[in-house]
């Protein structure tokens, strides 16, 4: 089961950017819980992940989220540009599996 | 920037679009804050013209919805619309308050 935590200012777009990426998930076959926080619970949902997307709202708190993430071991990254401004669930879905490779 | 036609999109990736120029440009304002509390005037000035780039593509894109409109053609009231709004406006408001800050640190010599 694959566990990836989105998280922007409000939880609100990420929301339903995350619906998207289950449907994806869903669509290929694969296991996954996708869930999406306001930036004040990420810190503490993060344990429970094993990647982490961020907002581009939040992306000026990256490095403190990624300092926090080191010790669960793992990543965290800006959602892509584009598939977030297309609201693209396939390529979220993909991009935070490209931040487990190295689990 | 590119400059990106809102024709060939769903109106929830209009409200993406929006999100998206508007959340870019208050990541850059605040890290412009930042800077300039570092001592790196040069960088915090280059982060606010960075913010201004991508508050234009949203404004840009706002343009064609109230042109869209005016056309017959509105796009389709939601929360998430709403919310994108929001964040456009705030940012806005962010980014002159910030402007200003910095040009009162400059001339203050702080």
């Amino acid at each position: 089961m694959k566990k990836i935590l989105l998280a922007c200012s409000s939880g609100m777009s990420t929301s339903l950017l995350v619906t998207k990426m289950k449907e994806y998930a869903q669509s290929i076959g694969e296991e996954a819980e996708i869930w999406a926080v306001g930036q004040d619970k990420a810190k503490e949902d993060m344990r429970k992940a094993d990647a982490v997307l961020i907002g581009p709202q939040m992306s000026f708190l990256k490095s403190e989220l990624q300092k926090e993430a080191d010790q669960y071991n793992i990543q965290v990254e800006v959602i892509d540009m584009m598939a977030y401004g297309m609201a693209d669930g396939k390529k979220a879905y993909e991009q935070a599996l490209s931040l487990m490779v190295n689990q | 920037m590119e400059q990106m036609k809102i024709t060939n999109l769903t109106d929830e990736q209009i409200s993406f679009q929006l999100i998206l120029h508007s959340g870019n440009a208050r990541s850059c304002i605040i890290q412009s804050l930042r800077a300039y509390k570092e001592g790196k005037k040069d960088e915090a000035d280059a982060l606010i013209a960075k913010a201004e780039q991508d508050l234009s593509a949203a404004h840009d894109i706002h343009f064609q919805m109230i042109q869209k409109e005016s056309g017959g053609e509105a796009t389709a009231f939601s929360l998430l619309l709403m919310h994108a709004e929001d964040h456009l406006m705030s940012t806005l408001s962010m980014k002159e308050l910030v402007k200003e800050m910095l040009d009162l640190f400059k001339t203050k010599n702080i």
